[in-house]
């Protein structure tokens, strides 16, 4: 395995959170509809970028990128890596970024439908759930990696970081299709804020209780607990973030267009949902290659 | 489990139904009414002038110190700074306690020979056309009033495309592109709503609302407050003064009389704390109760 491949994932999968942060400005600032055409935007290729063309015909402009490199990333698999799932899992992520291209021009077409519109911002997560596993994969510490040797029975940290993975998805779903709910200038569906509030104190429960178990019983696996560490930072910083948001967004009805510290700050609440979700891929793709299946669990040699 | 030759044309299936679902879709969005399908309301008895019909006229004021429109940064386009460089929001147009561009319309009611005005789709003198101006990254008007398929001819005279986009309840949702100098669009609604908000998605402040009716006895309020509907046939009806006044708007209603050859008054008044108000999230009803003058 070639570092050239794991460098090159690692920047499919930064670019991937880059796109997550331009979709996320395009519903801020209500700019999807900004042109009614797909693929060209006003019939034409790079049209004069004013106004909210911007964000939109810039998010199409990142998502053509990401494109090309999901591209040059599954040929480059097919060709330098000998794992056969791991090419097959480049081909998925090809397969993911032409559907999510596609879903992308379906909802312009149709207006915004919100099924459509929010099964476009989950398929950006899953998409990014893919490139950052292939980051994780091609790692030359993933390969090298042996499962730990010392195990006891224990709580069953693999099922906890798979909880909380299901969880986190969950989260990001409600999130999506609550925002999608709502252009700014309306107000926001109770119900769907409600949900999304209280899949936060779920997500924080489960997300806390894998960090711990995680950190209490590997503490000397750096490998193991450096994603935790940063789960737990930047769910600490969603959580601020998602109040910052609702602040924002609450009084957003009442202004004569999207102002910025609501657009920012609820593309950040957007943004680090994604790097959440991306810690915690991370830690529960490197437990499941360190910690034996079924209950067995790593005990410090010195405990 | 599927084959590998299964899974692989099975992929292949997936991603030329969701191209073609696609291009089907990109064929739809003209320019024009066909888009609207499905049942209009235009279709019903036809009214025949009698010679006794009445008006019904009056004001719409605001009670208190009308809240003050806000400042529109128009800095994302320079076509629209330049053209407009002190925009604000045109929620409330209030001189000496009158607002102008609330829409008055009659709701429902009954005619003297005890037939409902709803059951009527053809009235003497219905509007032939209306116009939407886009000029100055704004709306000309903010608020206009149009009957079922009449065609609303939809012009921008600014430097710089605009998209036009209806968002309405009961009709369908149409959004269209218009470059600088582009021939007009026409749109028309085949259902009546009162208000069809109409909004440009490239430039975020831009707002005007449009209001369809069933008959002609609709009027936006001049700047005066003043109002006028002509031609009303004897009967007992619904009037109802509606204002943007908000995220969702608000509305008032008043029970009129119209004798035969008869000239009614209803005026209304909005404001006071029953606006909401800045950074309040539900919509309050208007608790001020407008008063009615018959004739």
């Amino acid at each position: 395995m070639s570092k050239g491949v794991h460098r090159f994932a690692v920047f499919v999968a930064c670019a991937t959170f880059f796109l997550i942060i331009a979709g996320a400005n395009v519903t801020s600032h209500d700019a999807g509809l900004a042109t009614s055409d797909w693929p060209l935007s006003n019939g034409q290729v790079f049209p004069k970028m004013v106004g909210n063309l911007f964000w939109e015909h810039g998010h199409r402009m990142v998502a053509t990128a990401v494109g090309m490199l999901t591209i040059g990333l599954a040929f480059y698999l097919q060709f330098r890596e000998p794992r056969t799932w791991v090419k097959r899992l480049g081909w998925a992520a090809l397969g993911a970024v032409v559907a999510q291209g596609l879903l992308g021009g379906l909802t312009v077409k149709l207006n915004l439908p919100l099924i459509v519109s929010a099964t476009h911002a989950t398929l950006a997560q899953l998409f990014f759930l893919i490139t950052v596993s292939l980051a994780v994969f091609t790692s030359k510490r993933w390969i090298e990696s042996e499962p730990l040797e010392q195990m006891v029975e224990g709580p069953p940290v693999r099922a906890l970081c798979v909880f909380s993975l299901a969880m986190i998805l969950t989260q990001l779903v409600l999130g999506a299709t609550l925002r999608h709910s709502a252009t700014w200038d309306k107000d926001l569906p109770t119900p769907l804020l409600v949900a999304h509030i209280c899949g936060a104190v779920v997500v924080t429960l489960v997300l806390s209780t894998t960090i711990a178990a995680v950190v209490l019983r590997f503490r000397p696996e750096t490998y193991l607990t450096r994603p935790a560490a940063m789960a737990a930072f930047l769910l600490v910083v969603q959580l601020g973030l998602g109040l910052a948001a609702y602040t924002t967004r609450r009084t957003s009805p009442n202004d004569p267009q999207p102002l910025t510290p609501m657009v920012a700050v609820t593309v950040a609440h957007v943004a680090c949902g994604a790097l959440v979700f991306a810690a915690t891929i991370v830690l529960t793709l490197r437990v499941f290659r360190m910690v034996r299946a079924k209950q067995a669990e790593y005990r410090l040699a010195h405990a | 489990m599927l084959s590998k030759n299964a899974r692989l044309w099975l992929g292949l299936i997936a991603i030329t139904s969701l191209l073609s679902l696609a291009s089907s879709c990109s064929k739809g969005g003209g320019d024009d009414a066909n888009d609207n399908t499905g049942p209009t309301e235009g279709a019903g008895k036809t009214y025949t002038a009698k010679n006794n019909e009445g008006t019904i006229s009056g004001v719409v004021s605001y009670n208190g110190t009308a809240p003050e429109n806000k400042k529109i940064d128009t800095s994302a386009d320079s076509a629209c700074t330049s053209k407009s460089p002190d925009l604000k929001t045109d929620e409330w147009v209030v001189a000496d306690g009158k607002i102008a561009n609330a829409y008055v319309y009659i709701k429902d009611g009954t005619l003297a020979d005890g037939s409902k005005i709803g059951d009527y789709g053809k009235w003497p003198n219905m509007p032939a056309s209306a116009t939407l101006d886009q000029n100055g990254c704004h709306y000309h008007p903010h608020v206009l009033g149009v009957v079922v398929n009449e065609p609303i001819s939809i012009t921008n005279s600014d430097p710089t495309q605009h998209n036009v986009h209806f968002t309405p309840k009961n009709n369908p949702d149409w959004n269209q592109g218009q470059a600088n100098g582009a021939p007009a669009l026409v749109h028309k609604l085949a259902r009546a709503e009162v208000l069809v908000p109409v909004k440009c998605n490239q430039h975020p402040w831009m707002k005007a609302y449009i209001a369809v009716s069933k008959h002609p006895f609709f009027a936006i309020t001049e700047k005066d407050g003043s109002y006028s509907l002509k031609g009303v046939p004897p009967g007992k009806y619904t009037v109802v003064a509606w204002h943007e006044g908000g995220a969702n708007g608000t509305e008032q209603k008043m029970d009129v009389t119209v004798a035969a050859s008869g000239a009614a008054k209803a005026d209304f008044t909005f404001g006071g704390t029953a606006m909401a108000q800045p950074g309040s999230w539900p919509m309050l009803e208007a608790i001020t109760f407008p008063t009615l003058h018959n004739h």
